[in-house]
């Protein structure tokens, strides 16, 4: 454990230093970034320009389940960098060798071989508007609260790193020539607005099928002090826990699987 | 690229050439952008599920929107979700990639090759990506909307004249983008990655061209600067012709500003190209 935290924060720290090797372009990469942010939440203020909620959500509260939203995708978007890739550049050009080669684990060493720096400002920007809300909600946060808060955001980073690492496995046996990730991926968008809007299909296939809800819409019900889905929330570990052995399951599988490319 | 094909010669100014050769040579470029998409046909199955998404998640939120008034800023339910669906599948056919195709041509060192060709780079990469565009019309476009016109309940054009006349605009969002794309595509030559400016471009074309929302649904001062800007004439003109919100003199000047857009945004492309240009450095080699 104290080595694997030990090779992590060397990790970081040397990718860190190749992002700070253009410093210019690093700090134009976090401004765009966070422009893109901002711009998203831009759907959900002009849309509330004109309605004043959104079924019985209010405009605070529609913006704390958005901004919830962004937490546990910040942290999960820094890691996933080499899983984009990890088809074409670890199994069709056969780099996945070094990675067995080395003695690490297979998954420790693609996750964090590569951070998408920038991301971070989501974390910062979520939790910003995160605690706009809280105040102009009047929601009165004591301790536990904060500590709920930082369980339920690496729940849901933990669910994200999850679906799609079994997604990602699946480049051990087949080319990917489809591309099944964009539309999963697109699936997220689901997940900033309330559950209670979609149909019965959708919000069945966000909790147990693919389980976004639980990785923003659930926690966030908790936060706002909705009780109807208390036993929900209270279920998100044991979801983030699950899809996260299952996924290890499907890796491992995978890496059994892996056969390089042979020349 | 199949570049190699034509003989090298001075830079053709496109008065005094004969048109037809020009139109020709573009020709090519239409015809190489098609058939490099081609390769990559098993994506747009996937394509369509992302749209159809996309459009499923406004669906949900204009729905429990409407379930509380019949009409919002002069739209009711049917024409809001008219709105969306039509605002997306035309997306999927005028959308390029124009501004990443040249950030990825300058960090490959690619970029050499766009300048020793004898034609207007900014009409080689328009062209290209209509190529890429016209085979997305049968391979995305087309069938998204047959998907999302049986799915969901999305009302025929006001009448034929008015879709011939969003068609028209259609066609021409197309330029407008892809000459955006291209003036944002240039500051890939100053700068060493630009993939986060892009992302920033790509939400602020999502947002300010209508796709989303309606411009109308914007606080008035936005709709005021929006006016003179070319954004709303990506998404949000075309589809207020198709719903029948623009007729008559109203599509002639929407038209007329279109084309107007798409020649200032041209100037700007061919300026922003030779101020880039000037301060080239080729990677590797």
């Amino acid at each position: 454990m104290k080595r694997h935290l030990r090779l992590f924060l060397l990790y970081f720290a040397q990718y860190a230093k190749v992002r700070m090797a253009y410093k210019a372009d690093f700090f134009i990469a976090v401004i765009s970034s966070m422009t893109a942010t901002v711009l998203g939440f831009g759907f959900v203020l002009v849309l509330f320009s004109k309605i004043p909620r959104l079924q019985d959500w209010s405009f605070y509260e529609v913006l704390f389940l958005y901004g919830f939203s962004l937490v546990p995708l910040g942290f999960f978007n820094v890691i996933s960098w080499n899983l984009y890739e990890f088809g074409d550049v670890y199994i069709i050009q056969g780099r996945f060798d070094r990675i067995l080669l080395r003695p690490v684990h297979t998954l420790f060493q693609i996750l964090f071989e590569k951070f998408r720096l920038e991301s971070l400002q989501e974390v910062l920007t979520g939790t910003v508007v995160i605690a706009v809300c809280v105040q102009r909600l009047r929601l009165a946060w004591h301790g536990a609260d904060y500590l709920w808060f930082a369980l339920m955001v690496a729940c849901g980073a933990v669910i994200y790193v999850s679906v799609f690492l079994i997604l990602t496995a699946v480049s051990f046996w087949f080319e990917d020539r489809v591309g099944i990730v964009p539309p999963v991926f697109n699936m997220l968008t689901f997940g900033r607005y309330p559950l209670t809007i979609y149909n019965v299909f959708i919000q069945f296939m966000l909790s147990w099928i693919i389980p976004f809800a639980f990785a923003s819409f659930y926690p966030t019900t908790h936060f706002l002090r909705r009780e109807s889905f208390e036993s929900l929330f209270h279920l998100v570990p044991v979801v983030a826990a699950s899809f996260f052995v299952l996924a290890l399951i499907v890796w491992e599988r995978g890496v059994r699987n892996y056969s390089s490319t042979g020349s | 690229m199949g570049a190699g094909t034509y003989p090298l010669q001075p830079r053709p100014s496109l008065v005094g050439t004969s048109l037809a050769r020009v139109a020709r040579v573009y020709a090519e470029f239409v015809r190489v952008g098609f058939v490099n998409t081609l390769a990559y046909r098993l994506r747009y199955y996937t394509g369509i599920v992302t749209y159809f998404i996309y459009v499923s998640v406004y669906y949900f939120i204009w729905k429990a929107i409407y379930a509380d008034s019949a009409s919002i800023q002069g739209f009711d339910f049917g024409q809001m979700l008219t709105y969306i669906s039509v605002g997306w599948i035309i997306r999927s056919f005028y959308f390029n990639n124009i501004d990443q195709d040249i950030a990825y041509a300058v960090m490959e060192g690619k970029l050499a090759m766009d300048l020793i060709k004898p034609v207007n780079p900014q009409f080689m990469y328009i062209a290209q990506a209509l190529g890429e565009s016209l085979f997305r019309l049968g391979m995305l476009t087309v069938p998204t909307a047959v998907v999302l016109l049986l799915v969901y309940p999305i009302r025929k054009p006001a009448s034929a004249l008015h879709f011939t006349g969003f068609f028209a605009s259609v066609l021409l969002s197309f330029f407008i983008v892809a000459a955006i794309n291209f003036a944002v595509g240039t500051f890939a030559i100053r700068l060493q990655s630009i993939l986060g400016l892009l992302r920033a471009k790509y939400f602020l074309l999502e947002l300010f061209s209508g796709l989303l929302i309606p411009i109308s649904f914007f606080p008035r001062i936005f709709v005021d600067i929006f006016a003179v800007l070319p954004f709303e004439y990506i998404s949000y003109v075309p589809v207020l012709i198709y719903l029948g919100k623009l007729s008559g003199w109203g599509i002639a000047r929407a038209l007329t500003l279109q084309v107007f857009w798409i020649l200032v945004l041209f100037a700007l492309g061919d300026a922003m190209w030779r101020w880039s240009s000037r301060k080239i450095t080729i990677q590797g080699g």
